[in-house]
Order: C-alpha cells, then structure tokens, then sequence
C-alpha cells in the first residue's frame, strides 16, 4: 500500500516543487476503491489545481528529463487565506518601464506573478543566489521572503524572492 | 648563535617582510581587517564576521554538495556513437575546454587568494568554492569514461589542441601575473628587490591592482565562459541527446551561478572600498580594464564558436546563435557590475535555457527528488514576536 502523499507546505511552496507530483502521482490511483472517493477529495483540496496528473499508461519520468510543471502563478488558492475586515488583500498593480501592465494578487513570488501574464523575466536559480533575475525599482517596495544572496544594488531587487508590499515601478533588463 | 627567526610579530616583519604563517600570533580586530592584504588569518572562526555573505556562500554550496556517481550515462555512450562526426567534435571541444576550466578553478582561487587572504569566513569560502570545482573535475572524468573507450586521447589533446591552449592562456594570464608578483611580496615584502641579479619592483598598489583585474578575468570565466559551453551541453540535451552530461553539468551550472555570486560580492566590496579604500581608487583606474576583458573574453568566445562549429551545425544550436548568446551573456554580467552593456543584443537568443539552468527541475536521486539543495535538519523554526507585528484582529 503506498503511504498517502504528504501534504503541501502552503505558503512556501514554490515553483520547483511542483515535479514531486508528477512523480507521485501514481499514489492516487493506487487507492483501494471506497476508499479512494473521501481521501481522493482530501486530496483534491490539498493539491494545487494547477498540476497536470500522470495517467497510469503514461511512461514514469526519465532521467534527466525536464520536468517542467504547467504552473499559473496567479492562479488563487483552493484553500485562501481568511478575510479580516479591515485587513487589505495585498493586490498590487506592477507597471513596467515599457508600459507593461501586471496584477500581483495569488502568486508566490514576483517573479511567478510576471510570469504567468507573460512578462518574460530571466532566470536560473529561482531562490536568490544567481542574480539572473536582477530588477531595477523605480517605485515602491517589496518584501523577501529569503535574504536575497546574489549581489544587488540598492535601487534592485530579486522578482525571485520577493514580493510587493506596494504598488511596484520597475525595468526589467 | 642561534637566532629565533620569530621572536616577534616586531622581528619578524623587519626580518621577513609579510612572510606567511599558518597561524598569525598577533592580537587583531577581525573587523578592522579588510577582506586581502590586512593580517594573516589564524583562528578559523565564524562566530564573529565582517562580511556575513561569505558565510551564507558557505552553507549554500555546502547544500549543494553532489556527486558526479549519482547520475547514470549509460544512455549517453550510445548516443554518442550515434552522433553525426560534425557533432561528435562539438561535443568533445566543449568538454575539453570545460575541462581546462574547472581544472584552473579547482587550484587557482587557493594558490593566488589564500596567501593573503584576512578574513576567515572569505578564507573558508574560497576553498570551498575551490573545493566544489575539484568535484567538477572529477566528473568529467566520470563522463568521459563513460562514453569513449579511450579517455586518455580526449585529456591529453586539452595541452596539445592549440584553440584549447590559446584558451589557456587567456584564462590563466590574469591569474599567473598576480601570483608571480605575490610571491615576491610575501617573500620580500613591498620595495625594489634584486633576486637572481632581477631587479623586481614591489608595490602593494600594483599587486591589488593585478589582484582586481583577476578577479574580473575570473568573473569572466564564471560568468561568460561557463555559460557558452554550458549553452552546448544543453543543446545536445534539448534534442534528448547526451542527457546524463547535461544532468551533471546542471549541478555545475548551479555551483557556478553560487562562484558569479561570490565573485561579484568581492568585486562589489572592493569597488566600493568598504573595507580598503585603496581598491576602490584600483577599480576607478580599472574600469577601462575591466571592459576590454569582457570585450576580449566576448570576442575569444565567438572566435571559439566559430571553431566548434567549423564542420558545420547542429539542430537548435549554430554560431551566429551562440554568438549572440554571448553578446546578450556578455551584457548581462558586466551590467551587474555597474557597468553599460557593451554589444546590441537585448534578447536572450537561447531562451529554453533558463530552463535547463534552473537546477530545481531535474531529479537528483529519487530520495532527494523534492528539493535540489537537500538541506539536512535545515528547519527555520524560529518565530519572532516580530513576525505578527503587522497582524491585525
């Protein structure tokens, strides 16, 4: 019997981790009948919506491949954090140099906010080290959610590890 | 009569100039020691640093750590049989060169920095900087037992081949001048010495300007020269050819973005003169240096494209292609050091590398398929009565 999938750290979860799904995937369908329609609820609501299943015919991944997930990173939450009243929803409406416009309200970082409404940022490491993704602030502010390491300016920020605490200016490379 | 030759910290540097010792005797404030060129290091301590981004380098690589073993190329020894001879050399010359790479960045950093390097944590970072490029070496070796019956012919031709040993050249000249003049210093000590009737002017400005200008020449090859031959590697891989290879050289790319990292701080706190304000004059003198090193570098990596693809190209990958991935790579780094971009290109001509570079994608060892940087017992447990400072009911 295969030990039911762990739960997803919500609020951390990040871009990379969306491959351990495509490898377990097959856990689900394993599931002894009766059983399977309660947990497979459960499941539903603990999983982000926005993962393609691997269906049982489907070949396990390979060495080395790519396994890049289909990932919407404004998509919201299934499970949303609750509304205070009187507590802002931190929407922040992100305006390019170029004239670009963009909405950060689900993502998890900056840079997944961007990217999923096709502003193309470049990357590598995705968690602070590399600097590929190095932004120039024009207006206003972020928050990080780990201590950028790669070497920034003070007028720069890593769309990688951050998100907005205001409305945002900023040029891209 | 017999004369201690170290008495005392007095005696010793009128005897012998700045001579090395493995551990100074003298009472200093860590934090008024700049990152070269201040007191030798003796207790390896952490609990104490100046620069705090040396230490998170530290952690990081050391999560990173990885072994060439781990990842399987059976499957690419048929491939590349199967390779077309045009390709077969592609794929050679970008591994020799990659070679001659990581074999200078596995020695260089501690021979030319150690010997004068003032602060533990940098000390510690540099040789495991170092340390990490050894384990890239070796899995070279690793690849190419793995897919040529003869592994000998391919490292023996790294010396011989001129394109690689023009390479050689450019890659080690910054490196071989700071050490030459170094040596003399730590021998000697600053002034105009007659060694072996030579006469040898020492100065420190000199030897931190030579110092400055490696440094940029290293973060050339970190930062452009990796990046071209990386730029191959994955193209063999995005036609689903030569896949175990561009799964380790995905770890290397991972170590090499943390080395750009660290490079880029030393650069950035010297040109800043945070700690020694001589450099920050150095890297004003520089700054026409530091553009025609990456200009040369950029022209050498073209020059270089134009040799892997002399025998004509392969799919999703050709010379003007990888020139203008130099172009676009060349203005990236050099713009994180503050400076213009030198070439037009804005647009990253290769984008489906970002992909391949992004190490959080590909599978490690099924145990460690969750997360790349498998970080042992690091839980962040630590809450604050700071962290619901901004927490409304």
């Amino acid at each position: 019997m295969p030990s039911p999938r762990k739960a997803p750290r919500l609020g951390r979860r990040r871009w990379g981790k969306a491959k351990t799904f495509h490898s377990t995937a097959q856990t689900e369908l394993d599931l002894p009948e009766g059983q399977g329609s309660s947990s497979q609820i459960e499941l539903d609501l603990l999983l982000p919506p926005i993962l393609v299943k691997r269906s049982a015919d489907e070949p396990a991944p390979i060495q080395g491949e790519l396994l890049l997930p289909e990932f919407q990173g404004e998509t919201p939450e299934p499970t949303p954090q609750i509304e205070f009243e009187g507590m802002q929803k931190p929407i922040f409406d992100i305006i390019l140099e170029d004239g670009r416009q963009a909405r950060f309200q689900h993502a998890h970082t900056l840079l997944e906010s961007l990217e999923s409404q096709d502003i193309e940022v470049h990357y590598q490491c995705r968690e602070g080290y590399c600097g590929s993704c190095r932004t120039q602030l024009l207006e206003g502010d972020v928050h990080y959610l780990e201590e950028p390491m790669a070497w920034i300016d003070d007028d720069e920020i890593l769309p990688c590890c951050c998100i907005p605490k205001s409305a945002l200016r900023i040029k891209l490379q | 009569m017999f004369k201690r030759p170290f008495s005392g910290p007095d005696i010793k540097r009128l005897i012998l100039g700045m001579a090395y010792t493995t551990f100074n005797r003298n009472e200093f404030d860590t934090f008024a020691q700049p990152m070269f060129f201040g007191e030798h290091v003796n207790v390896a301590r952490y609990d104490q640093q100046k620069h705090k981004i040396f230490e998170s380098l530290i952690e990081k690589q050391l999560s990173f750590f990885w072994r060439p073993e781990e990842v399987d190329l059976t499957s690419d020894r048929k491939d590349f049989v199967d390779l077309p001879d045009h390709e077969k050399h592609i794929f050679i010359s970008n591994f020799k060169y990659q070679t001659l790479l990581d074999s200078v960045q596995g020695r260089s950093p501690n021979v030319a920095l150690l010997p004068v390097v003032s602060l533990p944590e940098l000390e510690t970072w540099i040789e495991t900087w170092s340390f990490s490029e050894t384990i890239h070496s070796r899995s070279y070796t690793h690849i190419v037992r793995n897919i040529v019956p003869n592994p000998a012919a391919i490292f023996d031709d790294i010396t011989k081949n001129e394109y690689i040993t023009r390479r050689a050249e450019s890659v080690t000249k910054y490196y071989d001048s700071f050490i030459f003049l170094c040596n003399y210093y730590i021998q000697l000590g600053e002034g105009t010495h007659t060694v072996n009737g030579e006469t040898i002017e020492v100065s420190l400005h000199e030897l931190k300007r030579r110092m400055y200008v490696m440094m940029v020449s290293v973060n050339v090859l970190e930062a452009i020269r990796f990046y071209v031959s990386f730029a191959c590697s994955f193209a063999f891989a995005e036609r689903a050819k030569m896949e175990g290879n561009a799964k380790i050289i995905k770890m290397i790319a991972r170590d090499e973005a943390l080395h750009l990292t660290g490079t880029q701080h030393i650069l950035q706190i010297m040109a800043r003169g945070k700690d020694d304000p001589e450099f920050a004059i150095i890297a004003q003198e520089c700054r026409q240096d530091v553009i025609d090193i990456f200009t040369e570098a950029a022209e050498q990596e073209k020059e270089w494209a134009a040799y892997l693809f002399k025998d004509g190209s392969m799919i999703g990958l050709n010379k003007d292609i990888l020139c203008q991935y130099v172009e676009f790579i060349t203005n990236q780094r050099i713009g994180a050091l503050g400076f213009d971009p030198i070439f037009a290109t804005k647009n990253n001509p290769l984008p489906w590398i970002n992909a391949w570079l992004n190490s959080d994608n590909v599978q490690v060892a099924p145990q460690e398929a969750e997360i790349s940087s498998y970080l042992v017992g690091a839980i962040d447990s630590e809450v604050d009565t700071n962290d619901f400072g901004d927490f409304d009911l």
